[in-house]
């Protein structure tokens, strides 16, 4: 039982990734991820959404009525990312303004639908948790590679810490200004379902 | 209790769950405002600070790296003051604490439409009421900067900042963007602080009054103290900057408020000159 | 060549299933089939579209491209001159490199007026960004061939000339590299390889650096390669004209304090600044004139982007504007400057990323056009749109075919039906 247990947590992560397998919640993967900062504080922003909505979502199975369950979720979720961006405003505010929109976007990202659909009302509510904190370091864990290529190559640092010093500010490094641009993320998001199927043929699907 | 699946279940079950969430969003709403409304005062105050170089000054860092207790206590150098823009003259009436840019810019009540000839900015309205910051030293003493709110269009959106001033109201202290849209690492370098170290310096008029300081294509030229080196690939960017830079230095923009200020600063200082309060003024501009 | 033959086939052995060099086939027999026809036939069910071989389809696509590649090595070399000749007389400083003193090293000087001065010059830029992106292409065509166990195919050669041709002689080597292995990769063996690049290799490469080193590849200081020089090119100054675009061209500031002009016909000879092998009209066309001879670039594509450019020129005349001078451009401009003659021979109509059906060629260029102008006309931030309006038609390609696919089965059921 333990094993599965954290089976559940783990294998969002890399095996069963909701971004790299499922495709999903990519929106936000792109718009995000110039910057590590911004990245980490929007992992942990949609782990919170992702587990307590499946939480919540779970321990009121019993009594949603069926018509109105994808309602009822959305109500839930969307009431989740409504404290979690009043949260961000009040105590991480530079860093919620970098995020703008995107956090009050985690309504629209299909992994905490996806999961609280799909999870979160055939399971028991422990259980349901975790699957949404493990998708939630899935997406998380996505969210930092793609973040670590574009802030290096994109910006010459790690966390606003300058590792390559930039030829404007009179190093070495010509910064790539396309890793500063959402596209980049795609390019990476690519290479990286390209390396994980490389060592998982399984996740190739049939054509 | 009804079945879960009836109407009136149903019914039971999503009005229970309104009220549910909507207590858990207005209780995280209401309990975190103060500590919200703190953080966007304390955001102004920073970019203020910036412009006007006070923290770089003062203690040789940006504002950005201070804790809101040292921000807070360089804050007080400011004043804010609300000003007439076609009269020039201070508005006493409007609170200062309440004024919001973008929304008096966008309310067609508090705005007026932007002419455009001979300045532009590019945008289409401006608030007929502007907030500006008066920066002394300590908070008294003669005026030594003032800050002016600056907005107009460049290439994917407007670019709002401040502009601050020497007390020779003609000599630019320094400028800064809070909010905009430019691409990065071209029409985005606004934000490269030594670009913007430039600024430090610029002449604004040139000897007819008309507001000079523009932006080069390219290096700007060695001789020429209105200029500043063009962002380089970001044409665009660089023309919006210099064209709302010189519209908000124009009879259109601050030109009446600057002549207002011009002789406040006047007054001032022949007031200072005089006997009782010279030795006072001195001291505390020496501190 | 019996000697030569009789090489290869000893060797043979090595290289054939089984053979202790096996993994290396694909090196092997692309050396051998690009010296020697090879005598073997398509087997299964092959639907043949056309006799000629890969192969000398892309030799054609290369000789076609030898007159702009000669004269764009001759014209880089002869703005550099020109350039180090005004920035030397107004006393403006010039940082030389080692192209300079290679240059010297073979005893030459910087006067335009002299045929060799500036063709070697020019070539010493050009012949680097050319080795560069054969070497850093080629290795990576090699190593997915052999890492696939496909043949290598020659397809790199003409990607591997079209790209250089894009660039400005002043680009770093490194961005050279960086930008082909980004298009090699991502572009095409991604998507399985040569005749599976849904994009035109040569652009996407191009594109990654536009995007990437904008700095390099864009503005007033990097289509004349001499360090220091600063002047807009044809699209540049229309881009930011006060007044008429047309008229601006004749006012346009140089960094040694003059002012030029850029006239139609420099602009339609080629004797104007801009990438290396896109300046000169007419010998696009001269290259057209081969490649629609020799049957392989589409004549339907070339004329309609033409017609493309020439409709939404017109309309954009007559809509007019007050505030952009762009669209007062009229359409015979628009064909001679910037890049779009060499986009529409040379890169709209790559076959594989173009539309194969011939009503989808129509549509396919028409669009093409049409994007072009628009980037040009209402875009402030590109200047020049052929390059994006190209990548936009690859990508509706397959989109264009399905739909005339799918017309012409409606309209064959309607026929049988009756």
């Amino acid at each position: 039982m333990a094993k599965k247990t954290l089976d559940v947590l783990t294998d969002p992560v890399v095996n069963n990734n909701p971004i790299t397998l499922q495709v999903l919640g990519i929106c936000s993967a792109l718009a995000v991820t110039t910057k590590m900062e911004t990245s980490v504080v929007m992992a942990i922003a949609v782990i919170a959404v992702t587990g307590f909505s499946n939480l919540a979502v779970s321990a009121i199975r019993s009594f949603i009525p069926s018509s109105i369950r994808i309602i009822v979720q959305m109500c839930v979720i969307a009431s989740l990312v409504i404290v979690v961006d009043q949260f961000l405003k009040a105590f991480l505010f530079d860093i919620s303004k970098q995020l703008s929109v995107f956090v009050g976007l985690i309504i629209t990202n299909c992994i905490v639908m996806g999961r609280a659909e799909g999870f979160a009302m055939k399971n028991s509510a422990g259980i349901s948790f975790l699957d949404g904190i493990g998708n939630g370091l899935g997406y998380g864990f996505v969210l930092l590679v793609v973040a670590f290529f574009r802030e290096l190559f994109g910006s010459g640092s790690l966390f606003g810490f300058t590792l390559l010093e930039l030829d404007r500010n009179g190093g070495w490094y010509n910064p790539n200004g396309m890793m500063l641009l959402p596209p980049s993320a795609f390019f990476i998001i690519g290479m990286m379902i390209w390396v994980i199927r490389l060592n998982k043929p399984a996740q190739i699907e049939e054509s | 209790m009804p079945a879960k699946d009836s109407t009136s279940g149903t019914i039971l079950i999503a009005t229970i769950l309104c009220v549910v969430c909507s207590l858990a969003v207005s209780a995280a709403a209401v309990a975190l405002k103060p500590y919200q409304v703190e953080n966007a005062k304390l955001d102004q105050k920073k970019n203020i600070l910036d412009a006007a170089g006070i923290p770089k000054d003062e203690l040789g860092k940006p504002a950005s790296e201070l804790t809101s207790k040292k921000i807070d206590s360089l804050y007080t150098w400011i004043e804010e003051k609300m000003v007439d823009l076609d009269t020039g003259q201070y508005n006493t009436e409007f609170d200062a604490t309440t004024f919001s840019l973008e929304e008096q810019a966008s309310n067609p009540k508090t705005s007026e439409p932007i002419v455009g000839d001979p300045y532009d900015n590019g945008e289409d309205r401006r608030p007929k009421t502007m907030k500006v910051f008066i920066v002394r030293h300590e908070g008294e003493g003669p005026i030594k900067q003032v800050v002016l709110p600056i907005y107009g269009k460049g290439l994917w959106g407007t670019l709002w900042g401040y502009l601050a001033l020497k007390s020779d109201l003609e000599t630019v202290q320094g400028i800064t963007f809070y909010q905009h849209k430019e691409t990065p690492g071209l029409g985005g370098e606004v934000d490269n602080p030594n670009w913007k170290s430039q600024w430090d310096g610029l002449k604004l008029y040139d000897d007819q009054g008309d507001p000079t300081a523009y932006v080069a294509k390219g290096p700007a030229p060695d001789d020429d103290p209105s200029a500043v080196d063009g962002l380089s690939g970001a044409t665009i960017t660089s023309r919006g900057v210099t064209a709302l830079v010189q519209y908000w230095a124009s009879e259109q923009g601050y030109g009446p408020f600057l002549e207002t200020l011009k002789k406040q600063i006047e007054e001032e200082a022949a007031a200072a000159e005089s006997p009782s309060s010279a030795g006072n003024a001195t001291t505390k501009a020496g501190a | 060549m019996k000697p030569l033959r009789d090489a290869f086939d000893r060797v043979h052995p090595y290289f054939a299933k089984g053979g202790i060099l096996e993994k290396a086939y694909p090196v092997y027999e692309s050396i051998d089939t690009f010296l020697f026809t090879p005598g073997e036939t398509t087997r299964g069910r092959t639907h043949v579209r056309d006799g000629i071989d890969l192969k000398r389809m892309m030799i054609t696509v290369v000789f076609a491209l030898i007159p702009v590649t000669l004269f764009g090595m001759w014209n880089a070399g002869y703005q550099a001159n020109s350039a180090i000749v005004k920035m030397t007389e107004a006393d403006v400083p010039i940082e030389y490199d080692w192209h300079h003193s290679v240059h010297t090293f073979f005893g030459l000087g910087h006067d335009p007026g002299s045929f060799a001065d500036n063709f070697i010059y020019g070539a010493i830029f050009f012949i680097p960004i050319y080795a560069v992106t054969m070497f850093v292409g080629g290795h990576i065509e090699m190593i997915f061939s052999v890492l696939r166990g496909h043949e290598i195919n020659e397809g790199f050669l003409v990607t591997g000339l079209l790209f250089p041709l894009t660039l400005p002689p002043s680009i770093p080597l490194w961005q050279v590299a960086l930008g082909i292995a980004f298009g090699v990769i991502v572009a095409k063996e991604v998507f399985g390889g040569t005749g599976r690049n849904f994009l035109n290799v040569a652009l996407a490469s191009r594109a990654f650096l536009y995007f990437s080193y904008a700095a390099s590849i864009s503005g007033d200081k990097v289509w004349t390669a001499v360090d220091g020089f600063s002047g807009a090119t044809a699209l540049g100054q229309m881009a930011i004209a006060e007044g008429g675009a047309i008229e601006s061209l004749d006012s346009v500031q140089y960094v040694w304090g003059d002012t030029g002009s850029i006239t139609w016909m420099s602009s339609f000879l080629g004797t104007i600044q801009g990438s290396i092998g896109e300046t000169s009209a007419l010998l696009c066309l001269v290259g057209a004139g081969i490649l629609i001879a020799a049957g392989i670039g589409s004549w339907r594509i070339m004329l309609s982007v033409i017609l493309g450019v020439i409709g939404t020129t017109l309309l954009l005349n007559a809509v007019g504007s007050e505030t952009n001078p762009m669209f007062g451009v009229p359409f015979y401009w628009h064909l001679v400057i910037g890049g779009l003659a060499f986009g529409l021979v040379f890169m709209a109509t790559d076959p594989v990323s173009a539309s194969m059906t011939n009503t989808g060629k129509w549509f396919y260029g028409i669009l093409i056009g049409f994007m072009t102008v628009l980037i040009r006309v209402i875009n402030p931030a590109f200047p020049e749109g052929i390059m994006l309006a190209i990548l936009f038609g690859n990508v509706f390609a397959p989109l264009i075919d399905y739909f005339v696919v799918q017309a012409n089965v409606r309209r064959r059921v309607a026929r049988y039906a009756s």
